[in-house]
């Protein structure tokens, strides 16, 4: 009986297919373009307005904060959403009958949000160079590029363990369950509304996006104190943070299947 | 290995507890299963029969590992179920079946494309392999449509393609006539069949006795979370005393009457259903003293009434072993 060869699980393969069918998800469902393509315009246009005539940086300002508000809505809501579908759809206890640990097809879910994260930061950075009339002045613009996909893989390790609370329990029970949700991920503060003082807020360090954007300020606007330790240490607190988030989803993951498997409503909703 | 039983259940119980409300919390207590032992062996097709609420589900999860059992043991391919579930998990198959379950906005083709790759099926492989269940079930011309459109038939037959397509040892078929029409049930039925040449061993719920006599050489009889009978089909026809059964006609019938037919040699049990304005009594037979004339003899004076005699049903042996469990 054992002797059947049996094909490898290739993760690779899992979270592409995952990353693969949230595409196609999207492509099928258009009232996703509200949150990914309308939102980012009226964030770009609210902070370019808010922003206006603050320095010289202004631009960057609005894009940078405009952008982040789009984005965390994004990579967070976004990939807490889609595992809410899947319990919706019934395709949760398949998926995770399968021989793939979930959190792979947790991790092709929250790239797709950050792929369409990204597009919500390119529609904000047009919006903003539109009601401008001229582009923002970047004295690195390749290492902002580069930055700016750090930050949102920063964003994606949040995103991971936001999902995990979504798989423990279904929506309705959601608020009641967070407290104890919170316990398995040892901070207790994840999911407070960090949107606006985020890089004034110290418990924000626990989170992994507010290293790697103090790094970001760091590069596009000369002259930023920000936390004051520098671009280097801040790259480097937003690796270790994030490796940190990948290593507690990892074990999280499992400790919330046995949870579910034990409880017995993956497929409620 | 080949004498090891595909799937070896031992004392399995599963208490589901849920709390309600919000500030009034209500708690409920479900003893879905209650001590439940099973051997099926390896390439058959198992009958898990029930009625609903049984523990079917339950126990079906159980084995396919997306349930923990509350206490027992429960062995498939002599792995267990809780202990060793990753290794399993790429062994065996599950069809839940319904409405839910699929991603209806993809296509066919899509959704096994997904589920392919969760199990690995390597890239060169997986498309001739989807073809070949899609084949299988018949889904081919309808493969690259969005399963919104299909009929509730044609996502069963996804669900039996999905559950198939990476070669399962071990196949769990939840209720996989339930809901269907009764032309896409046999198909169904006939598809079902067809899976145990490939040698794969099929566990089968329904809560239809014919289906189970149909398809499974061997039934157990769920009821109210205990395996209440299980037996070869022939073993259960004589489980139930004689093979002889009578039913009573009239419109309507005295308690003082049923009594007096329960009296007679040989009744084992009366059971009394009302048919619009008709009542028809069916008396189980232990021995073939009592006759159809005896009976009519028993109830004088209804002008209407019939009293035929007719060989026992499975669907009778059926309901005297779920009733019996009832009371
Ligand atoms: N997740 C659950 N939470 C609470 N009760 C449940 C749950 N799943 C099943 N039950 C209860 O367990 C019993 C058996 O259910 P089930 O296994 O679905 O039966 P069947 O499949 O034979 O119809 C029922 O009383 C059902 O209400
Ligand atoms: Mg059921």
């Amino acid at each position: 009986m054992s002797t059947v060869e049996l094909p490898r699980i290739s993760r690779t393969r899992a979270t592409s297919a995952s990353l693969r069918l949230s595409f196609l998800m999207f492509m099928a469902d258009p009232q996703w373009l509200i949150p990914s393509m309308i939102a980012p315009v009226v964030f770009g246009l609210v902070a370019f307005e808010l922003f206006r005539g603050s320095g010289p940086y202004f631009l960057t300002y609005a894009i940078l904060g405009a952008g982040m508000m789009s984005m965390w809505g994004q990579t967070l809501y976004g990939s807490g959403w889609a595992i809410g579908q899947d319990r919706e759809f019934g395709t949760l206890e398949p998926t995770v009958q399968s021989p793939t640990p979930y959190v792979y097809v947790v991790l092709g879910r929250v790239l797709w949000n950050v792929v369409s994260g990204l597009i919500g930061g390119a529609i904000v950075y047009l919006v903003v160079l539109a009601a401008a009339g001229s582009p923002p002045t970047v004295p690195d613009p390749i290492g902002f590029v580069v930055l700016f996909v750090f930050v949102m893989l920063t964003l994606a390790s949040v995103g991971i363990l936001f999902s995990a609370a979504w798989v423990y329990t279904r929506y309705s029970g959601f608020i009641q369950n967070v407290g104890e949700f919170a316990f398995y991920i040892g901070t207790g503060c994840m999911f407070p509304v960090v949107l606006l003082p985020f890089w004034t807020n110290p418990i924000a360090l626990v989170f992994p996006p507010t290293w790697a954007l103090d790094a970001l300020r760091y590069l596009a606007i000369p002259g930023y104190v920000g936390f004051g330790w520098g671009f280097w240490p801040d790259i480097a607190g937003a690796i270790l943070t994030t490796a940190i988030y990948v290593a507690i989803a990892g074990t999280v993951f499992k400790r919330v299947e046995l949870h579910v498997l034990s409880k017995g409503d993956l497929s409620d909703y | 290995m080949t004498d090891v039983p595909a799937i070896e259940v031992r004392g399995i119980t599963r208490v589901f507890e849920s709390r309600k409300g919000f500030l009034f919390r209500e708690h409920t207590r479900t003893e879905a299963l209650r001590g439940v032992d099973l051997t099926v062996r390896s390439g058959s097709i198992y009958g898990l029969l029930g009625p609903n609420g049984a523990g079917k589900t339950t126990l079906v999860k159980i084995l396919s590992t997306l349930l923990l059992p509350t206490s027992g043991t429960a062995r498939v391919l002599g792995h267990d179920v809780v202990e060793d579930s990753d290794w399993l998990r790429p062994r065996i198959g599950l069809v839940l079946g319904g409405e839910r379950g699929l991603y209806n906005r993809v296509s066919a083709r899509d959704n096994l494309r997904y589920f392919a790759d969760l199990y690995g099926l390597p890239g060169a492989e997986r498309e001739e392999r989807i073809t070949a269940v899609l084949e299988r079930v018949d889904l081919v011309s309808a493969a690259d449509r969005r399963v919104e459109e299909f009929s509730r038939g044609m996502k069963q037959k996804l669900h039996i393609a999905r559950g198939i397509l990476h070669r399962p040892q071990v196949l769990f078929l939840d209720e996989p006539t339930i809901g269907l029409d009764p032309k896409s049930a046999r198909e169904t039925r006939k598809l079902v069949r067809s899976l145990v040449s490939d040698g794969v061993t099929i566990l089968l719920t329904t809560h239809y006795m014919f289906e189970a006599e149909e398809l499974c050489p061997e039934i157990a009889v769920l009821s109210k979370g205990r395996i209440v009978a299980h037996d070869t089909v022939a073993g259960l026809r004589q489980l139930v005393g004689g093979d002889r059964t009578l039913e009573a006609e009239a419109y309507g019938f005295e308690d003082r009457e049923v009594e007096l037919l329960h009296r007679l040699p040989g009744v084992s049990k009366v059971v009394s259903e009302e048919y619009g304005p008709r009542t028809r009594l069916t008396l189980r037979l232990r021995s073939p003293e009592t006759t159809a004339s005896d009976v009519e003899a028993a109830l004088p004076g209804h002008s209407e009434l019939s009293v035929r005699e007719r060989r026992t049903s499975l669907e009778d042996v059926y309901l005297d072993l779920v009733e019996e469990e009832a009371r």
